[in-house]
């Protein structure tokens, strides 16, 4: 999870070694624990760090670690030589270690001979069933080919032993979006906001998987998470706000004929129309008109 | 922080001498054979002392406290981290030219 701080100081940093300034290493450093993915700045700054050898000895035995990240990001840039440089250097100081074989491996799903990554993937797989790393390159390299039905499959044989891994959870939700089967995704997504609870972001799409199935119920549920996800930003996020507005229009309009309880849906609707204007008040007072005759349009269908 | 840190030593010693000092009182009750009905008012200032310079020296030692409101500004969550575990390499970012001046030296 990325706060706004961290992010802040991403930027910062990232500006001061673009700049020129010192702090490359707090920058890299950073860039691991955030897992976020500026491959081409890592490849960039960590190659000036570990092209000087007085840098490089400075950093003690944290210059392997590195080195691994400085060959993930220069595969993702395409650069194979330096990538194949890296590796060399890491198989030479770490003879028989598994953790460079699976940069060996990703190295040839980079230069794209497939197979033979899934042939050394499948042996290491044999030597060690039990190896998640190894696992999730494999599903991610069906998913390269993109064979996803094949790729939700594997995923799914993946979570059956490994239940409490959300990432896998994450990604399994994203593919089943990309191919419209939205039960399923609403599914894995309620999986994701079991083991994070507290992270708005989850509510948040769980609310939109909901609206886009429709249906009456899915539809009060979606407006219940809409609001969750409200409560845990303390009203800031606008797409919550506008998700509220939307549900409980759309509910008024599929139970036009029965007479379900009016007042509380139009109460919360109007308590976040109001939050909205008074944000579009401040932060875009051009588009306030826009804002306020979309809303209008909302409450008259009701 | 080491100002803070003399104080809450300070803060430390003073509460230790106002044990000693109650302990030393009860043994001079003993002899004088009356009932220890509590610790004399000296030491009851000492001891409201001793608390408020230790209360002082650890709010202020240990730094800037954090915030832990989840809506706070600084603590909004911005983005979730990359799924870099299951992270592809046919993007369209191969397409673009590679640096060529971009070597491993050695």
């Amino acid at each position: 999870m990325v706060t706004k701080t961290e992010e802040s100081q991403l930027s910062r940093l990232e500006s001061q070694v673009d700049n020129g300034g010192g702090g490359a290493w707090d920058f890299l450093c950073l860039v691991r624990k955030l897992k976020v993915r500026r491959s081409d700045k890592v490849l960039k700054h960590g190659l000036s760090i570990l092209n000087d050898p007085k840098k490089r000895s400075a950093l003690g035995p944290h210059e392997w670690t590195l080195y691994e990240q400085v060959a993930i990001a220069a595969m993702d840039c395409q650069s194979l030589e330096v990538a194949k440089d890296c590796i060399k250097i890491l198989r030479r100081r770490f003879p028989g270690s598994k953790r460079v074989g699976r940069l060996e491996g990703m190295l040839l799903e980079a230069k794209g001979s497939l197979p033979e990554a899934e042939k050394a993937y499948l042996s290491f797989l044999e030597e060690n069933p039990f190896d998640q790393v190894v696992h999730k390159r494999m599903i991610a390299m069906v998913k390269a080919q993109g064979d996803i039905t094949r790729a939700i499959g594997l995923i799914n044989k993946y979570l059956e032993t490994f239940m409490a891994d959300h990432d896998a959870w994450r990604e399994l939700a994203e593919l089943y979006n990309s191919l419209q089967m939205y039960k399923q995704a609403a599914f894995c997504y309620e999986e994701l906001i079991l083991s994070q609870p507290t992270n708005p972001l989850y509510h948040l799409t769980y609310a939109d998987v909901l609206y886009t199935i429709g249906g009456l119920e899915n539809l009060q549920m979606a407006k219940k998470y809409y609001a969750s996800t409200i409560n845990l930003t303390g009203g800031k996020n606008r797409r919550a706000l506008f998700g509220v507005c939307l549900c409980t229009s759309a509910i008024a309009q599929l139970s036009k004929g029965r007479n379900k309880e009016d007042k509380d849906g139009t109460h919360l609707q109007s308590l976040a129309a109001t939050a909205l204007e008074k944000d579009y008040k401040q932060r875009a007072p051009d588009k306030l008109q826009l804002l306020s005759s979309a809303l209008k349009s909302l409450r008259v269908s009701s | 922080m080491g100002f803070g840190f003399t104080v809450g030593v300070f803060g430390v010693l003073i509460l230790s001498h106002a044990a000693y000092s109650t302990i030393q009182y009860r043994g001079l009750l003993k002899i004088m054979e009356e009932e220890f009905s509590g610790p004399p008012l000296t030491v009851f200032g000492e001891l409201v002392v001793g608390l408020i310079l230790c209360m002082w020296a650890a709010l202020t030692v240990p730094g800037k406290f954090l915030s832990i409101h989840p809506d706070s500004e600084e603590n909004r969550i911005v983005s979730l981290p990359e799924n870099l575990d299951f992270m592809i390499f046919n993007h369209r970012g191969r397409v673009f030219p590679s640096q060529v001046d971009l070597k491993l030296n050695h």
